[in-house]
């Protein structure tokens, strides 16, 4: 690694502070998962790290009058054992369980995850199906975004270098909305998404409504396929139907081919994981 | 430099080491525990596996700096030279390992999942060593040594098949 000052603020303000002090040479540190192996490569030193990790705003779970707060620092192994999780965002806890292995789960935390904005993240498609929104803290206050705003580009979000992630919000209406996630790698632990998916719908009167199907590893961030939830909604609840949006789900990615699987197997991918997650919501919304 | 000071095995220890300097390297070589070893050094084998706090980490991902008043334990903790600790000898027992230099971060792993305390079938354990890579055995005789120290430590027993699997 290329020598760098290390700073590890004990408060939000005095982790702010230093951002301020230092951007646009600097750079955050929590789990270190992605940005260690990160550090270890890179040709040219950040300048400062500041190590968020003792933060203890960035920490917990709860509800809120907003919904539930989950703490950009929360562990992917907390969010596995979060009572709360699993009583109004289950999908979230099968999603945290596919990062990785428990090592990597027990450092590294949603927030890294979410600004690593790499397209297989694993965390993204079931927060997005769920409408999370997300408060980032700057020099300027705090502001809320939906976090559909917050990823920009591959690797690249909406924070600035002076900014942090705080929290992650699942909004109120959107508690316990019946959802499914699933994960297609080349082994069980320790590997990478070639796709992963999550849907998520209310059933009401028979018919589909407020439908979010989300996608990763499948286009330079974690998308929506708009097509395909609008062939569900307001329709009556249908197998068919679900098997048909899985289908037009495919036009909406554009995968890549390389040496992990090529284009066509990750379309087929997107098609199962897109009907799956589907049928996943519709098993909760019904039980 | 950074100066550390941190509690490994129980005991208190102080480092002055760069800021770039990861866990595995302070604990290996300012601190002379060479039991977790450096394998990948990008979180992908677990041979570096130590516990902090409690929990299973890959000690080449985490900073020196960040373990700052962190209790730590390694291999070197578990037994003394009279006494294996029961997972070692579990593992001596069935001959769960080869070369050996994925052992001192199976074992931690599996002292992490011992300690929670937790009821274990076959698949946790797999779960729980997913993160630990091995280049030699197959890992049969690994899963069936931490069988035996799970049974050993706990008095329960791992059901022989899977009562939550689908
Ligand atoms: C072996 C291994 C396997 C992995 N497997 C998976 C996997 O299966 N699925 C998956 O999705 N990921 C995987 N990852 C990637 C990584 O573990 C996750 O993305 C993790 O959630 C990152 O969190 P962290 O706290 O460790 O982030 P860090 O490494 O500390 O930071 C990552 C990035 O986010 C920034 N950052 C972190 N927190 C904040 C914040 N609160 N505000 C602003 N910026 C912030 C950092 O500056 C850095 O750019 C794996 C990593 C490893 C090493
Ligand atoms: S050396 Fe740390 S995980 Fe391989
Ligand atoms: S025994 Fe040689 S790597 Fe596991």
């Amino acid at each position: 690694m290329k020598p760098f000052d290390f700073i590890q603020p004990q408060t939000t303000d005095a982790a702010l502070a230093a951002l301020a002090e230092h951007s646009p040479n600097v750079r955050i540190l929590n789990g270190g998962t992605d940005y260690v192996v990160e550090l270890k490569h890179v040709a040219q030193s950040p300048g400062v790290v500041v190590d968020i990790s003792r933060l203890q705003d960035l920490k917990g779970i709860e509800i809120t009058d907003a919904g539930l707060r989950i703490g950009a620092g929360v562990t992917h192994s907390e969010i596995m054992a979060d009572p709360l999780i699993a009583e109004h965002a289950p999908a979230m806890i099968d999603a945290a369980h596919t990062v990785g292995a428990v090592q990597t789960r027990n450092l590294g935390t949603l927030g890294g995850n979410l600004v690593t904005c790499v397209p297989s993240m694993d965390s993204g498609p079931t927060l997005l199906a769920l409408d999370a929104q997300v408060t980032i803290l700057g020099p300027k206050g705090s502001r809320q975004i939906p976090l559909s705003e917050f990823f920009v580009f591959v690797r690249k979000t909406a924070l600035e270098p002076d900014e942090l992630l705080l929290e992650i919000i699942i909004p109120k209406e959107n508690l316990g909305k019946p959802a499914g996630f699933i994960k297609f790698g080349l082994r069980k632990g320790q590997a990478l998404a070639l796709v992963n998916a999550a849907s998520a719908f209310r059933i009401e009167d028979g018919k589909f409504k407020d439908v979010r199907i989300a996608l990763g590893a499948v286009a330079p961030v974690v998308i929506r396929a708009a097509k395909a939830e609008a062939i569900l909604e307001g329709q009556a609840v249908s197998e068919d139907l679900i098997n048909e949006a899985a289908k037009i789900a495919v036009t909406e990615a554009s995968p890549i081919d390389d040496f992990r699987a090529s284009k066509e197997y990750r379309n087929d991918l997107i098609e199962v994981g897109a009907r799956r997650t589907m049928q996943a919501a519709l098993a909760a919304a019904n039980a | 430099m950074t100066d550390i000071t941190l509690t490994v095995n129980g005991e208190e220890k102080t480092a002055s080491v760069p800021p770039e300097t990861t866990l595995l390297k302070m604990l290996r070589e300012d601190l002379n525990y060479t039991g977790a070893k450096l394998g990948c050094d990008v979180g992908d084998c677990g041979a570096c596996t130590v516990l902090v706090d409690g929990i299973a980490v890959n000690a080449c991902l985490m900073l020196a700096g960040q373990a700052e008043g962190k209790n730590i334990e390694t291999i070197e903790g578990l037994s003394t030279l009279e006494e294996y600790h029961p997972i070692q000898k579990a593992f001596e027992d069935v001959a769960s390992l080869q070369c050996g230099f994925c052992g001192p971060g199976m074992i931690m792993s599996t002292k992490a999942l011992i300690d929670q305390g937790e009821e274990l079938t076959r698949d946790d354990i797999k779960d729980a060593l997913s993160g630990n890579l091995c280049r030699c055995t197959g890992y049969t005789k690994i899963i069936e040594g931490v069988i035996d120290a799970y049974e050993e430590i706990t008095g329960k027993k791992v059901p022989e098949t899977n009562p939550r699997a689908a």
